[in-house]
């Protein structure tokens, strides 16, 4: 079933060779953000002049600069304070609502290790698919186009791992082939988020509590996108054949209502 | 001389042409966006998906203001709803067989498939329109895809068949479009209730 539906959509994960992944494990994050500057030098991509909000959450939610970006939560405790810290970036979703929902051929597309990437070019600045994501993840660059994480394809492609992998010095984010990841991750004792949802996450996470400490959401397909899948979709196609074959039918066999001139005039004409 | 009567006025045909261009073109790039695995080559012949981006949004301008153009000519035409049109809407204006065409009851300046099409057109026009712009002009929720899509749809099925029937399927009745008269025998057979309002019988 899974499968059949993973066909029909754009997202589908069966062009996928080897899924690979990220596993990131916020009990080992240390916040010291050597995740942000090397995703910001692998991808060249510029500085964003941020402002103090009184946390040491900087810059405070992803941009069309940042990738990848340490989400700090505060919570008090009897003496003093707990700090979680949770990567947030695009999650290579394995049914992927960006993907269904843009327009443009080849804006968004599924590379041979699974990561969700895009093209400059052929985006066409349409932001339909920051509606459709989950995670709240793509951002706009001065073009309007789409700039988000694609996991490194460049890197990973060629195999290397990604570059927050490579630049995190405590093992918080790991890179590998998914299964693996998620066996290791189960068997240190952790619960894993996003193992089976929609269709299986890229990016997973390793915790130790409830999902919703971490401010991750719960992983959900766009009820509008799917109904649309589903149902919409295919009544569309079969309308659409309805009408055009109808037509031709209707010409071939009753045919067209001609009105003759004479018939008319005999019959109450002036 | 065949005897020939004004059913359009030049306004009404320049507003109709706008509005049916637009259209066609919207149908045409917007089938392209939603179905981009399939029909995304639609695109391609309008110049690649930038331009037919533009096409898209430009058009559904030029939609727009020739719908509100077209609403004072037509709404009024299509809330006369009579007995007459549900008995036609009922036997589907006979086009199912030919030997019931004694039996189609009298219509007016438009039949009632015709009123059944302006009805449709308006109100899902003005919604596909508001959805359009703010799909446009905004970051948009997913809700409002949906929305647009589904009229888009709408338009995608009625819209062929106006088509076909105010071409192959009458002959005659494309003038109405293009010239804007029609001969008066023609008009007494299609719409006698109208020729008998008018006086021109
Ligand atoms: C390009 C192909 C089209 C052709 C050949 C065509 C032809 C015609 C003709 C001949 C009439 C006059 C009917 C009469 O007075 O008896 C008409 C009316 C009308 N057309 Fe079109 N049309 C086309 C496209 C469209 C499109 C795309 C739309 C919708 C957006 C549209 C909407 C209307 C409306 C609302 C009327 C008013 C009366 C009615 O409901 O038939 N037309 N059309
Ligand atoms: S997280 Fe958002 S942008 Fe990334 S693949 Fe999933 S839906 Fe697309
Ligand atoms: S903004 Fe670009 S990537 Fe996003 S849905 Fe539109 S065309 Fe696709
Ligand atoms: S995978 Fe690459 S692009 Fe994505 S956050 Fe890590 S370094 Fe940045």
């Amino acid at each position: 079933m899974a499968n059949g539906n993973a066909q029909q959509k754009l997202s589908g994960t069966d062009v996928v060779k080897a899924r690979k992944g990220l596993m990131i494990t916020p009990d080992l994050c240390i916040a010291c953000r050597g995740c942000q500057t090397a995703c910001k030098q692998w991808n060249k991509l510029p500085g964003d002049a941020t402002t103090n909000s009184g946390t040491y959450e900087n810059p405070p939610a992803l941009t069309a600069h940042l990738y990848n970006q340490i989400h700090f939560i505060e919570k008090p405790k009897d003496v003093g304070i707990d700090w979680l810290f949770v990567r947030r970036a695009c999650m290579h979703c394995g049914e992927a609502g960006c993907m269904d929902i843009c327009p443009a051929p080849g804006a968004l597309f599924r590379t041979d290790e699974g990561a969700v990437a895009f093209n400059k070019e052929k985006c066409i600045g349409c932001k339909l698919c920051v509606a459709a994501c989950p995670f709240d993840v793509p951002r706009y660059d001065s073009d309007n186009k789409i700039s988000k994480c694609t996991l490194c394809s460049d890197r990973i492609s060629n195999g290397l791992s990604t570059a927050c992998a490579k630049g995190c010095p405590t093992g918080a984010i790991r890179f590998g082939s998914r299964d693996p990841l998620i066996s290791a991750a189960s068997a240190a004792g952790y619960t894993v988020y996003g193992e089976k949802d929609l269709e299986g996450l890229g990016v997973m996470f390793a915790l130790k509590g409830d999902y919703k400490e971490y401010n991750l959401p719960q992983p959900t397909y766009h009820a509008g996108i799917a109904l649309w899948n589903s149902v919409i979709r295919p009544l569309s196609v079969i309308g659409l054949g309805a009408v055009a074959a109808g037509a031709l039918i209707h010409y071939l066999t009753i045919g067209p209502k001609d009105v003759e001139p004479d018939e008319t005039a005999k019959k109450g004409g002036e | 001389m065949v005897k020939m009567i004004q059913k359009t006025t030049a306004f009404e045909r320049i507003v109709h042409l706008l509005l049916a261009l637009s259209c066609l073109a919207l149908l045409l790039t917007g089938l392209g966006f939603l179905y981009q695995q399939e029909l995304g080559w639609l695109n391609t012949i309008f110049g690649g998906v930038h331009i037919a981006r533009g096409i898209h949004n430009w058009g559904g301008i030029v939609f727009i203001v020739s719908l509100i153009f077209s609403l004072g000519t037509w709404v009024p035409e299509c809330l006369k709803w009579t007995s007459d049109d549900s008995k036609w809407l009922g036997m589907l204006g006979g086009y199912l067989s030919r030997e019931k065409d004694k039996e189609i009851p009298p219509q007016g300046k438009i039949n009632a498939g015709q009123k059944l099409l302006g009805i449709v057109v308006f109100i899902s026009g003005v919604i596909i329109s508001i959805s359009g712009l703010i799909l446009w002009l905004s970051v948009p929720s997913a809700l409002w895809v949906l929305i647009h899509n589904v009229c888009a749809l709408l338009f995608a099925v009625f819209v062929p068949v106006h088509i076909y029937l105010a071409t192959a399927a009458n002959p005659g009745t494309f003038r109405i479009m293009t010239r804007g008269d029609v001969p008066l025998y023609w008009a007494k057979k299609k719409h006698p209730k109208w020729v008998k309002e008018i006086g021109a019988g």
